[in-house]
């Protein structure tokens, strides 16, 4: 469309048209000419060599035209031809009668031409070629003036053509103004019409786009039926409600968006509990107190999970783990919060479950153990029939080995207890000598019977910790004991107390088969187990450094270790010293 | 010393038999020997003893429970318990002592230990 609407615009043109195509309508003229010269008897040739310069002047200009037709850049110089074109139509004149031929007036059709040219000074140009034109052949002698009205003309003729070359001057270039304004017009229109085009089609591609995020986003919002997922405004009104909310609380999408507020799923008491617990003052808040407890830490700009109660429309109470996360828009404003929630139930069934496990354990292991630790005691205390050495001997391994079975089962207890955050500590001034000393005495026999010296390092002042007493002599006795299993007869334990400005560190050392480097990351793992420890046959479960670590963190202290495989392990505890005057405890 | 009267209460026998060779070598008199709360509540009304030894988790009342039963009773104040249990934490001491147990006693246990402290308690009693 906009292609053919160039071409005629082309063709009407001013400036367009080739030298050939301009040099047209006077070939044509001069063929009209000569047509009449021979069909009219009363056209006098009166000079036949002028009239075949003119003809010859006309045709040269024309093969100019063509030339320069073939190569644009010689366009400055086109002006040249209808000026060849002014002087021939002069000569033709002459060879026709001089002032009476009738073919002065074909002189006007070159004169367009030069006048039609873009500047000005092409109406000088038209003006004076036209009049030398007509004088020269005076000038030549060729004419001879008759009358002074001749040589008026050789003037006065080109004043009039110089006149219509002014006016054909000023249209060509009005609509050449205009023409530059319309082809102006016409390329922005183009223009704008191009990058609308490529804006539609951005537009199309986006638009694709954006279908198919939301084509995803529908897909996953109806795939998740296990979570509750609820969208709120800042007030907590409902304004989005997945199928999984469906089946946890019970009420369709319809029911809930626009209609309900999220809180009305919530124990009211539970809201109020954590609203203390933040320290809202009452009547602090705008919105409902415990609605903005309940997005505290959304609110605050951290996501936060929790474990809540929701009820459902049928008024069961259903355990969640509940993660709240703010919704903000453009400028990072808050505009609602997002409420999604799992099911707890089982977790919570595994959890009393363990616990009742753990009690069983401890009840239905530990009362056997009394029989058989009291029964053996009897056997032991026999007056009556008292035991041969030999037999005392035997009851001595059956003893031990019960009391190690119950040492098992207090650890296993104990590790229960520390994980699910039941962890009593009997907090005391502690003067940690103490507790060395004592640690050291009871594992005195042990390390006799093994062939390990056993040295201690204790320091001439008080080091004093704030702690229970018992707990941190469990984990001075864990690694004593770790130390003595893992050290071959006729090596060294040593355990030494000291200070720093800050803390106490009791530090364990041994002489022993040592950990591999890439073991000491899970040293403190749970059932973990060395392999020196199980290449070498030393007994255990795995349970001492669990407990001892938990023990020391729970003391708000350190673990360290370092070692080396065959030249032994050092562990190290860390405890912050008690402030000095730290007797308000007592 | 044989007005020393016990009432031993456990689910478990063999327990039951350590804790009566424990009294017979302090010098008491086992008058019953229950398994489970019921029974002992029942027993301890009806022999009025001086001494009830108690474990803490037993079928039917629970050891606290048959102490605290004991304990609203003006007239069973005199009777000793002394409360039985594998459960040695902090929290569940303080709960049998706060249910009004004279004493609290961690399983395992020496017997000998046992037959020491009741006689040793005995002899200071009036």
């Amino acid at each position: 469309m906009i292609g053919l609407f160039r071409r005629l615009f082309g063709l009407l043109s001013v400036d367009h048209p080739s030298p050939s195509l301009k040099q047209s309508p006077t070939v044509v003229a001069l063929a009209v000419s000569l047509l009449l010269i021979v069909s009219v008897p009363d056209l006098n040739v009166t000079n036949p060599v002028r009239l075949f310069v003119g003809i010859g002047m006309i045709l040269a200009a024309t093969a100019i035209a063509a030339y320069m037709t073939r190569h644009p850049e010689l366009e400055r110089w086109v002006v040249l031809v209808p000026v060849i074109d002014v002087f021939a139509v002069g000569a033709f004149r002459v060879g026709t009668g001089g002032s009476t031929s009738i073919f002065t007036g074909m002189m006007i059709l070159p004169l367009l031409w030069i006048a039609a040219e873009k500047s000005r000074w092409h109406i000088a140009l038209a003006a004076i070629s036209s009049s030398m034109a007509l004088l020269l052949p005076y000038a030549f002698g060729t004419l001879v003036l008759h009358s002074a009205g001749e040589l008026i003309r050789g003037f006065y003729s080109p004043l009039v053509f110089a006149f219509m070359a002014a006016v054909v001057n000023e249209l060509a270039r009005q609509a050449r103004v205009q023409l530059g304004a319309v082809k102006a017009l016409a390329e922005e229109r183009a223009e704008t019409l191009s990058r609308t085009m490529e804006y539609a089609a951005q537009l199309e591609e986006g638009e694709a786009r954006l279908r198919a995020a939301d084509r995803m986003f529908r897909g996953l919002w109806s795939a998740v039926t296990e979570q509750a997922v609820i969208g709120t405004d800042e007030t907590g009104l409902i304004d989005a409600w997945n199928p999984g909310a469906t089946k946890m609380l019970g009420i369709s999408r319809r029911e809930a968006e626009g209609r309900r507020y999220v809180f009305d799923f919530h124990v009211a008491q539970e809201l109020e509990d954590r609203a203390r617990e933040l320290n809202y003052p009452p009547g602090a808040t705008v919105l409902n107190p415990g609605f903005s407890a309940l997005v505290e830490s959304a609110r605050l700009g951290s996501a936060e999970s929790r474990e809540w109660d929701y009820v459902r429309e049928d008024g069961t109470i259903l355990p969640v783990s509940l993660s709240v996360t703010a919704r903000t828009d453009e400028e990072g404003e808050i505009i609602g919060y997002l409420f999604v929630a799992h099911d707890v139930t089982k977790e919570r069934e595994v959890a009393r479950l363990k616990d009742e496990f753990v009690g069983l354990i401890s009840h239905e292991l530990r009362t056997p153990l009394s029989s058989i630790l009291g029964y053996l005691e009897l056997l032991r205390d026999e007056d009556d029939n008292p035991l041969s050495p030999e037999q005392l001997q035997y009851l001595g391994v059956a003893e031990r080995n019960a009391h190690r079975l119950l040492r098992l089962v207090g650890d296993l207890l104990f590790t229960a207890q520390v994980e699910s955050g039941k962890f009593p500590l009997d907090l005391t001034e502690v003067p940690l000598a103490g507790i060395v000393t004592a640690a050291i005495e009871s594992a005195g026999p042990t390390a006799a019977a093994a062939g390990v010296s056993l040295v201690d390092e204790l320091p001439e002042g008080p080091v004093v910790v704030i702690g229970d007493p018992v707990r941190l002599g469990q984990s001075c006795d864990n690694l004593i004991s770790n130390a003595l299993k893992f050290t071959p007869r006729g090596g060294s334990v040593s355990v030494s107390l000291t200070a720093t400005p800050t803390e106490a560190l009791i530090t364990v050392r041994d002489t022993g088969l040592g950990i591999a480097a890439s073991e000491l990351d899970q040293l403190f793992s749970r059932f973990f187990r060395a392999t020196t420890a199980t290449r070498n046959a030393v007994p255990g479960v795995g349970l001492g450094l669990t407990i001892t670590k938990a023990i020391v963190t729970a003391h708000q202290g350190r673990m360290e270790v370092e070692s080396e495989e065959g030249v032994g392990t050092c562990f190290t505890i860390r405890l912050p010293l008690a402030p000095v005057g730290a007797g308000a405890l007592r | 010393m044989n007005d020393r009267r016990v009432v031993i209460a456990d689910d478990d026998p063999d327990i039951r038999g350590l804790i009566r060779i424990s009294c017979r070598k302090a010098g008491l008199t086992v008058v019953a020997e229950t398994a489970d709360g019921d029974d002992a509540l029942a027993a301890i009304l009806r022999e009025r003893p001086e001494l009830a030894i108690l474990d803490v988790s037993m079928p039917g009342m629970s050891g606290l429970q048959v102490c605290r039963h004991l304990r609203e009773d003006d007239s069973l104040a005199e009777v000793r318990i002394l409360l039985l249990s594998a459960a040695v934490d902090e929290h569940s001491i303080r709960a049998g002592l706060e249910a009004g147990a004279n004493d609290y006693l961690a399983k395992p246990f020496s017997p000998r230990q046992l037959a020491v402290s009741l006689a040793e308690q005995w002899a200071t009693l009036p």
